[in-house]
């Protein structure tokens, strides 16, 4: 898939996860942007860890809108003495995690597939400037190297002491902080490396470049993305026009079925 | 091709000069080998010469660098990649693409070359470097000698008559880095200029056609190799081919050839008599979307004392095989007591501030005393640097401050995972030496077979993940199984075939001396 196709889709889900309310709706748009993501083959347990992650973040999100929930009006869910969950925030909580989880898989599903320099080519001819583009393709290229780095020398302390919950969270805290050291360095070092190899190779921002490879959407990409944006213009415009009606700026009669359809699904 | 005139270059945070005074030329069709110790300003002289530090460097320049009669510092990135390639240390930090078609594109991208001209221009270079041509391989799939030989061809494709390479040997096994010069050899002989900064004498040194001496910042001559002075290659503490280095101490001697039997001492072999410390059992290992098992069927059983050095080549699983005997608890393995292993690049296992929080932080944590830290400090002879800042050492230096700081924490098991790599051989030999008397079991991963013969009680070789070989050091000349990318040193079967101790070739020369 051209990587334009890839960012386009990613806009869309964007504005999607913005536009929809409804957290059916919401669950249906993240169950969409992880599907791309079974095409990685990563180990079940990454599956469950990433499950995990995204509860934590849905559970967060949910309890701590349910608890603080302050906009009127609002009925109680739960009440356990002093503590009331909100039904309302509780709801709010949901939407804000699913799209906060919808944008991130197809984040993740983007960056994973596209390789840095297909991605900054894409951003190029997107007319994204170059600052900017260099910027997301290199921090493609080099943020999984930042995680194994990370990851290794978590590895390279646990041998030499004791496991890092057992000590006081400052000492915890400073223990996470000093093994930040050594993953700078290297970020550094592999900074310097890449710099001095796209240098040696003859990158440069000000030349104009070509492409031994240019981009082109396959023919089946066009539909594709033509459904997509369909689909995702489709949804912000019923959603402008619901906003518009219930905020009784503009209300069309023959439009009712639409709000009604919003209000049920979107 | 290449001309450096008196070139010097000052950083800017020091005082004395990284390199002065350099005089240099290398011809089309020459293969110039620049080598010398650790930090004598090899890199600093390659990134002069590709025009890099004159780009981005910030320093002081002195001198005139010219390739084929252009300052490349002068030239804006696409022009100069015309005329100077350059290929750095470690493949994997180099790869800016996901294919091989794309990596070899993209100097020829940067040329703004036409869309029609590329495609073959790439297929031609992948066939010129020997990878297949198959340009939408991916990289990842890559060894890491096939890697640095895609790195040559992405440096040459838009048609560079200067191929600069800085340590491209030092990750690769013996097999991959022989392949690699004998690719350099070829270009050379096309009519490339090649100048190549490299420590691995003994696999580089019969492909070059002069050797550039560097000592303290300054050249101290570029000789055709038959000249070289392997006095003075001694005394820079350069690591030269073992039966080089043999004949010309015997030479002095007035001993070579030496013709008479061996002097027959019996190889020690020491007896895996203690405790046994970890045993697998049907081992496996395979890595997330790995297409093969890094690890098949491995059944072995450590002892206490023990020596260990896994042999293999890239890939083989060597590494995969020390972080599973080390790391976190399985089902197929058995383990008594601690174990702790040094990485690869072992800056990854310093984090503290100082080199003496770094000894002192596995005793405090397990509750030691602080003595354990600093004799491990002394054995590894960095008790002088302890209010250093470890990332500031040198490589070497940074080397020994995590083996040290690995022994403080008194494992019953350390684990080394390619000491040599990116090492200068006199930093090896010292560590290993110095861990000869370490209370623990030694496990190190290594493509050096010398090295492992020498140093190893008994010696594992690994091929696709399995266990091919497991065998004590002197077993190791007679069955190594054919096909493997390890080489016999040539001076360990000169020593075999005469009946005498393995040794370097110091320790080789000073017993035939002595009758």
């Amino acid at each position: 898939m051209d990587p334009r196709t890839r960012l386009a889709l990613l806009f869309c889900v964007g504005l999607l996860a913005v536009s929809l309310d409804r957290p059916a709706s919401l669950g249906l748009l993240c169950l969409l942007c992880a599907l791309p993501l079974l095409a990685l083959r990563v180990p079940p347990i990454w599956w469950l860890r990433g499950g995990l992650a995204i509860g934590a973040v849905v559970w967060g999100t949910v309890l701590s809108q349910g608890l603080f929930y302050r906009a009127l009006p609002r009925l109680p869910l739960l009440e356990v003495g002093p503590i009331t969950i909100w039904r309302e925030g509780v709801f709010w909580g949901l939407i804000q995690s699913l799209r906060f989880v919808a944008t991130l898989l197809a984040g993740l599903a983007v960056a994973t597939s596209t390789p840095p320099d297909r991605l900054y080519a894409a951003l190029r001819r997107l007319r994204v400037p170059f600052e900017l583009a260099f910027l997301a393709a290199t921090a493609l290229r080099t943020v999984p190297d930042t995680g194994r780095t990370l990851m290794a020398v978590r590895a390279a302390r646990a041998q030499r002491g004791r496991p890092v919950w057992q000590r006081s969270p400052w000492a915890w805290l400073r223990l996470e902080l000093s093994m930040l050291r050594p993953v700078v360095a290297e970020a550094l070092r592999t900074a310097r490396s890449l710099a001095e190899s796209l240098d040696s190779r003859g990158f440069d921002p000000s030349s104009p470049r070509s492409s031994g490879r240019p981009l082109k959407l396959a023919a089946w990409e066009w539909p594709v993305l033509g459904a997509a944006i369909a689909l995702t213009l489709g949804a912000v415009g019923m959603r402008l026009l619901f906003v518009l009606y219930s905020s009784e700026v503009l209300y069309i009669p023959s439009l009712r079925p639409l709000y009604g359809f919003v209000r049920q699904w979107l | 091709m290449l001309e450096l005139h008196e070139v010097g270059y000052r950083f800017p945070s020091a005082t004395a000069p990284a390199v002065s005074g350099v005089n240099l030329a290398v011809k089309p069709g020459e293969l110039v080998l620049l080598t010398g110790p650790t930090g004598c300003g090899k890199s600093t002289v390659l990134r002069l010469a590709a025009g890099l530090l004159a780009r981005h460097g910030s320093g002081q320049h002195s001198g005139e660098v010219l390739v084929a009669g252009r300052a490349p510092g002068d030239l804006r990135p696409a022009q100069r990649v015309e005329l100077v390639g350059f290929v750095a240390q470690n493949p994997n930090r180099q790869v800016v693409s996901g294919t091989l078609g794309d990596e070899v594109a993209f100097s020829l991208e940067s040329g703004a070359w036409s869309p029609a001209l590329i495609g073959p221009r790439v297929l031609a270079m992948l066939r010129a470097v020997g990878l297949p041509e198959e340009p939408k391989r991916g990289t990842d799939a890559l060894s890491g000698g096939e890697r640095q030989r895609l790195m040559v061809a992405a440096a040459l494709a838009a048609g560079a008559g200067l191929l600069l390479l800085d340590e491209p040997l030092a990750h690769l096994d013996p097999a991959g880095a022989a392949d690699l010069m004998a690719l350099l050899r070829r270009l050379a002989n096309s009519g490339v200029a090649v100048l190549l900064v490299e420590h691995r004498l003994g696999i580089a040194l019969p492909h070059v056609d002069r050797v550039a001496l560097m000592a303290e910042g300054r050249l101290e001559g570029a000789v055709p190799r038959d000249d070289l002075d392997l006095q003075r290659c001694r005394a820079l503490g350069l690591r030269l081919p073992g039966l080089l280095d043999l004949e010309d101490r015997l030479r002095a001697a007035d001993r070579w050839p030496w013709t008479e039997a061996g002097v027959a001492e019996p190889q020690p072999e020491p007896a895996a008599t203690g405790a046994p410390l970890v045993s697998t059992r049907s081992l496996s290992f395979r890595y997330p979307r790995a297409e093969t098992e890094a690890l098949s069927d491995v059944s072995l059983e450590l002892r206490a004392g023990e020596r260990i050095a896994i042999l293999g080549a890239n890939g083989s699983g060597k590494s995969t095989l020390l972080a599973c005997l080390t790391g976190p608890r399985r089902k197929d393995l058995v383990r008594d007591g601690r174990s702790v292993r040094v990485p690869q690049d072992p800056d990854l296992a310093l984090f503290c501030e100082t080199v003496g929080e770094e000894l002192l932080y596995g005793p405090q944590e397990m509750r030691r005393p602080d003595s354990v830290a600093h004799e491990a400090g002394r054995a590894l002879s960095v008790d002088d640097l302890l209010d250093r800042a470890p990332q500031a050492l040198s490589r070497g230096q940074r080397l020994r401050v995590a083996v040290a700081a690995a022994l403080a924490c008194e494992p019953d098991i350390l684990a080394l995972d390619e000491p040599t790599s990116g090492q200068d051989h006199d930093q090896v030999e010292r560590m290993m030496r110095a861990l000869a008397e370490a209370p623990c079991t030694l496990l190190f991963a290594t493509h050096d077979v010398d090295l492992a013969l020498r140093h190893a009680s008994r010696v594992l070789v690994l091929d696709a993940g399995r266990i091919v070989l497991d065998a004590p050091p002197s077993e190791l000349l007679h069955r190594l199984p054919d096909g493997l990318p390890l080489a016999i040193p040539p001076l360990v079967t000169w020593c075999a075939e005469r009946g005498l101790p393995l040794g370097t070739a110091a320790e080789v020369a000073a017993r035939i001396e002595a009758g």
